[in-house]
């Protein structure tokens, strides 16, 4: 037999641990809407019993412990899947940016500006391909009439609005490439801060956990949310030790052991102005994989250079092609042997100033005192249908559409891989929103439970006082 | 499935995320009615786009050349017609010229060819657009240099240009020549107008030769000689309004592919790029449907919780 106050003691513990239900109810309600929190649980348990001659006796109710519901599983999957989506994001914004600055778009409704000028364009794709058509026709509206001078001026004046067309590309590609590396620059600060910030939360759980034991439920949420804004940026491995801490590793490299960043991560110039990354305790560069910072490298070193580079190799084959047939040829006033382009590439390319001053100083002939004679011009018009050695037997156009479709096809891939990675996403959050998540309803039937538990314990309470008032009242 | 609080607004924001995309999409696609407008959207329409447009742009510039030419073609075929009108009535008075006529008489005919020679040094020189036609590829000067006697007589007329015409594009790899050199005495290359070493044609130098026979009233050598002489030019000359003709029509024959291909091009271009209006149109209002069940469903749903029934 308890006896009534250990009865009157039962109730107590009762009436504490349903308002522990109600508290902990009235937090995971507090935090609904707080992505980063796990809903908890009280776990119950009833208290030692006392053994009695009829059998065991119970003295009530105990709370052992307040439990977070969390899958360890899901959320190693999210971490990865954080990574995939970091990767390809980064990829996706610059390759959109790349696209922009290509400015290669299809504007059918632009057309109708036919014979609006002495040489013809389509009007359908606006950038560099349709500026290329139109040096090219410029070169044939040469050769059908050589000594007409308004037909030389829109030709030197098409081949600039090229060549300045070239400039711009390549001066706007290599601004992205430095945007890349300042935002690498940007994340890597953003990974070391968290490096940090998870060792600190290690020591805060270990400082929490240890003394009382139990587990600090809201300090691992706030890790856990840490760490999946690390994975984001990087493909970290992590694992829980006994102690309550997590390990952070990249590579096999430890970064945060314990309470403490080992290792932190850093960038550093190969010699090309290409940052790369690693780790501050080693030179070897590092080869993330996932997370943003491999995507920017990726993008930065994969389908923007060789976009650069593609540019480069046209301009200059174009540059080449062309200076070589009309240094051969005459201008209108007998001169020869002046180049028609300057410069190497495609951010230096340019119209010789000469010929800009005067068109008649295009050298559409190869003999002198013969203004009619389109020899050279017509040679230069029949460039753009002939395969280009430089251009690995393509010609201008087909070579440049192709750098086109490739940028095109790195950006679908990307879009198409974002589309993926965020159906997957979503479908590990659905997952673990489903086991994670609060649910109002839940909580609201658990705050009546708890209420009516803890009315009906302080009833028992009220039955045990008048109780002990019958048994004082005994002896008046 | 155990379903949260912050499952109903979670996938009703993904699904509105997802609607939104997609009629935006169609949206634009409806606008512009256009199938594809980036690279990303399709990468190897896109790369085929280009390759019809360069196409289409040289096809354009290639009718616009033919447009230039034929104009050019026109010009020296009215300059031919008026030539042969000169060796006709030079042809004419070589026949008055004979035993019957006073020296008189032949001293106005020879004043005739004379003017005669004149005018047709003046078609001659004609220039077109800035160039001298009948110039060969020397556009820069006058063709034809005439020299007069104190008495105004034609002495000579020497040809200044060459014997080289330059062919302009009309077509990938193909290109034509319309121009015809005032004379050609090199042996090769294309005829010379009025004088070619090959047919033995040299308009002047008998018109000349005629001028010089009225004044000495040489009547018979005019017979003789001259009239013959005259006669092979005249066939000279006919044959170039021949062939120019026949140029003309064939200008005029690769305007018209040129226009039709570029026609063709087009609807290349418009399978690749172009929506299907209706198509697109359905799918809009099917999306626009959806987005709207979305909104109303979920703002039902996110109103209702147990809060509303518990007092």
């Amino acid at each position: 037999m308890l006896g009534l106050f250990g009865s009157l003691n039962l109730g107590t513990r009762a009436l504490q641990t349903q308002q522990l239900g109600v508290e902990v109810a009235g937090q995971n309600l507090a935090n609904i809407n707080n992505p980063a929190y796990a809903r908890q649980k009280v776990a119950l348990q009833t208290a030692p019993t006392l053994p009695t001659l009829i059998g065991p006796l119970g003295t009530g109710v105990e709370a052992i412990a307040i439990r977070q519901i969390r899958n360890a599983i899901l959320d190693s999957q999210i971490l990865n899947e954080l990574g995939v989506g970091g990767y390809w994001n980064a990829q996706q914004s610059a390759l959109q940016t790349g696209q922009a600055i290509l400015g290669e778009q299809v504007d059918r409704q632009a057309q109708g500006l036919n014979k609006s000028s002495a040489v013809d364009q389509a009007g359908t794709v606006t950038g560099l391909a349709a500026e290329l058509t139109g040096l090219f026709n410029a070169f044939r509206a040469v050769a059908a009439q050589p000594a007409s001078l308004p037909e030389r001026q829109v030709l030197v004046h098409q081949a600039q609005s090229l060549a300045t067309r070239f400039n711009q590309i390549a001066g706007r590609l290599d601004d992205l490439t430095s945007q890349l590396n300042q935002s690498l620059q940007t994340d890597v600060t953003n990974v070391n801060q968290l490096l940090a910030d998870i060792a600190r939360l290690n020591d805060q759980i270990v400082n929490a956990e240890l003394p009382l034991g139990g587990i600090a439920n809201d300090l691992r949420d706030t890790r856990q949310q840490k760490l999946e804004e690390l994975a984001k940026l990087l493909p970290v491995q992590t694992t829980l030790a006994p102690n309550g801490t997590v390990t952070v590793s990249l590579q096999g490299v430890t970064l945060v052991s314990d309470r403490n960043v080992l290792e932190q991560i850093e960038t550093y110039d190969p010699g090309n102005g290409r940052l790369l990354l690693r780790t501050t305790g080693s030179a070897t560069p590092l080869d993330p994989g996932s997370g943003s910072l491999a995507g920017t490298i990726q993008v930065r070193d994969g389908a923007l250079a060789a976009l650069r580079t593609d540019l480069d190799t046209l301009a200059a084959a174009l540059i080449t092609e062309v200076n070589n047939l009309h240094r051969t040829g005459y201008s209108l006033d007998g001169q020869t042997g002046t180049d028609f382009f300057t410069g190497t590439d495609a951010r230096t390319i340019a119209v010789q100033p000469d010929l800009l001053a005067d068109p008649a100083r295009v050298q559409a002939s190869n003999q002198p005192g013969a203004p009619g004679n389109n020899t050279i011009a017509l040679a230069l018009a029949e460039l753009a249908d002939q395969p280009i050695a430089a251009l690995n037997n393509r010609t201008f156009s087909e070579s440049y559409s192709q750098t086109v479709a490739n940028l095109g096809l790195a950006l679908r891939t990307a879009n198409s891989q974002i589309a993926d990675h965020q159906q997957v996403l979503n479908l590990l959050q659905g997952q673990r929103e489903s086991i994670s998540g609060v649910s109002l309803d839940e909580e609201m039937t658990d705050l009546v439970r708890f209420q009516k538990a803890y009315e009906a314990s302080a009833r028992f309470i009220t039955t045990i006082d008048e109780l002990l008032d019958t048994v004082l009242s005994l002896k008046r | 499935m155990r379903v949260t609080s912050n499952t109903f607004p979670e996938t009703l924001i993904q699904q509105l995320q997802l609607l939104s995309t997609r009629q935006n999409r169609l949206q634009t696609q409806t606008a512009t009615g256009q199938r594809i407008q980036n690279p990303e959207d399709d990468p190897a329409a896109i790369q085929r786009i280009l390759g019809l447009h360069t196409e289409t742009a040289a096809a354009r510039q290639y009718r616009a050349n033919l447009d230039n030419l034929s104009e050019r073609a026109n010009v020296a075929f009215d300059a031919l017609k008026a030539l042969k009108k000169i060796s006709d009535r030079a042809g004419e008075l070589a026949t008055l010229a004979d035993d019957t006529r006073s020296d008189q008489e032949l001293q106005t005919y020879a004043t005739e060819v004379t003017q005669l020679i004149q005018q047709a040094v003046q078609i001659l020189n004609q220039k077109h657009r800035g160039a001298y036609l009948f110039a060969g590829t020397r556009t820069d000067q006058p063709p034809f240099a005439l020299t007069t006697d104190p008495d105004g007589r034609v002495t000579a007329v020497t040809y200044q240009g060459n014997a080289e015409v330059a062919a302009a594009p009309i077509d990938t790899g193909l290109n034509l020549a319309i121009d015809i050199p005032g004379a050609n005495n090199t042996g090769t290359g294309p005829r010379g107008l009025v004088s070619d070493s090959r047919t033995g044609a040299d308009f002047f130098a008998h018109l000349i030769d005629l001028q010089n026979r009225l004044l000495t009233g040489d009547t018979q050598g005019i017979a003789n000689t001259v009239r013959p002489a005259l006669l092979r030019d005249e066939e000279h000359l006919l044959t170039h309004i021949g062939n120019q003709s026949a140029l003309i029509a064939r200008i005029q024959t690769a305007s018209d592919l040129a226009g039709k291909r570029i026609l063709s091009l087009d609807q290349a271009v418009s399978r690749e790029a172009d929506a299907d209006l209706a198509e697109t149109l359905v799918r809009l209002n099917q999306v626009q449907t959806a987005y709207q069940a979305a909104l109303q469903s979920g703002a039902t749903i996110l109103r209702l919780s147990l809060l509303d029934y518990l007092r």
